[in-house]
């Protein structure tokens, strides 16, 4: 199991680790930094990280996937909350590269949903909503700022996206 | 405390986002321990963000992974040797971080293998790859040539060789077409009655050529010896050689400035000053 491998310290398992979460972990931190340069340093931290950590992960809390894919997005958020990030990036425009509009992979867990799935079925404000929490590193009360929106109204409305993307795993 | 309230709170969406600080979170996990209902839809929120999450997986560009994961061993690696157990469990959902300073910035800089290392070393790779197959390319042309020049140079003597049987033989058709020379017939006398020579005279040039056509292989350690008879006094001519006595090719003798018959002995290898009559061989006159 990847899981014991990587508690008894196999690096091996490394390359396995990758080739199980790579896809899905790359797409977070790509979405969130949006370079492909930044995207690889970030990725690579994070198995650097994940390595490190391993013995904090405890699988009675959750799924291996949830966990790596928390500290992977939690380290993208680090770097664009940076200041040397946002002063280079200041004149950067958001999405401009072809690899945002790449189909999704074929997925490793049987739950998987796919992309243009997620669209159809979140709403225009859902899924605004959604993108800044997850992809933007916003807080629910920087998103009511930003869209000047009651908390209140952030709030229940990240509660329905998710509400909506659990069904579509159920 | 209300569980559907506190579910519905929206806490457990800033938990799993990352949202609270130390204390919120343990307090989130302590319910998450108390409550199923908690747990439950925690882990539910869990697996709708990470099903959203890899919604968007994408295929990272080629050759990353190898970078990455050499990057993730070196790194590694110059972590074990300067700190062995740097670690500090990291919590599952943390708080959000405010903006870093610079300085925070430099420290999160990962050991990375850059593009232009990895090139220089796929580089360095290619070219020994290339070294090797081009010495080895090499060394089979090397001996190819040797081979080759080997060859030439058994050609060219074989070449030699020819010409210069080539113009023997050119001489002595001359000699055989030669008006000048005379032939002189010697025959065997009655200890070799089967053996027959030629001498081919030029009383002009004083040249003397023999053909022999058939004699008896000479004793071992005995050559044949040609004598030329003027007034009765025999002159020497020459020993043959061993291809002459044996009939491949016509022989130039001695010069012989008069003669009346020619005659043939066996005598010690190198020859005799005065021939050994009772060995005489051939003998014809002119």
């Amino acid at each position: 199991m990847l899981v014991q491998r990587l508690r008894d310290r196999d690096e091996s398992a490394m390359t396995l680790f990758y080739e199980k979460y790579s896809n899905a972990l790359y797409g977070v931190i790509f979405r969130i930094v949006k370079k492909e340069e930044i995207a690889e340093d970030v990725l690579q931290e994070s198995l650097v990280k994940i390595w490190h950590s391993f013995q904090s992960y405890d699988p009675s809390k959750g799924r291996l996937f949830t966990w790596v894919l928390n500290i992977s997005r939690n380290l993208a958020i680090d770097k664009i909350r940076s200041r040397q990030y946002r002063v280079n990036s200041r004149t950067q425009p958001i999405e401009e590269s072809a690899a945002l509009r790449q189909a999704a992979e074929p997925s490793f867990r049987p739950e998987h949903i796919g992309l243009q799935e997620v669209t159809r079925q979140l709403n225009p404000e859902q899924k605004q909503i959604i993108d800044l929490l997850y992809f933007g590193g916003f807080t629910q009360s920087e998103v009511a700022e930003e869209l000047n929106l009651p908390l209140g109204t952030v709030k229940t409305r990240a509660r329905a996206a998710i509400k909506v993307l659990s069904k579509l795993i159920r | 405390m209300n569980i559907q309230e506190y579910i519905e709170s929206g806490i457990l969406e800033q938990y799993a986002l990352g949202e609270l600080d130390e204390a919120q979170r343990a307090d989130v996990e302590r319910q998450a321990a108390a409550y199923p209902e908690v747990r439950a839809e925690l882990e539910q929120i869990e697996s709708a963000l990470g099903a959203y999450g890899e919604a968007h997986a994408l295929t990272p560009p080629a050759g990353m992974k190898e970078r990455v994961l050499a990057g993730f061993q070196a790194s590694i690696r110059q972590g074990a040797e300067q700190v062995p157990q740097a670690s500090t469990p990291e919590p599952v959902v943390r708080q959000m971080s405010a903006p870093t300073t610079e300085e925070e910035d430099a420290k999160i800089v990962p050991f990375r293998v850059s593009w232009s290392m990895a090139a220089a070393v796929a580089l360095l790779l290619l070219s020994g790859a290339a070294n090797l197959v081009f010495y080895n390319k090499w060394k089979a042309a090397e001996n190819d040539l040797v081979v080759a020049q080997n060859q030439q140079a058994s050609i060219a003597s074989t070449v030699q060789a020819v010409n210069k049987t080539l113009s023997t033989r050119n001489q002595e058709l001359a000699v055989l077409r030669s008006d000048q020379f005379k032939t002189v017939a010697l025959l065997g006398t009655p200890s070799a009655p089967g053996a027959n020579a030629r001498v081919l005279y030029n009383p002009t040039t004083k040249a003397v050529y023999l053909d022999v056509r058939k004699l008896p292989a000479p004793p071992p350690g005995k050559q044949y010896q040609l004598w030329a008879l003027d007034q009765g006094k025999p002159v020497d001519a020459g020993v043959l050689a061993a291809a002459t006595a044996a009939g491949d090719s016509l022989q130039q003798m001695k010069d012989i400035a008069s003669a009346q018959a020619f005659a043939m002995t066996v005598e010690k290898e190198g020859g005799s000053p005065t021939p050994t009559l009772s060995t005489m061989t051939v003998v014809g006159n002119i």
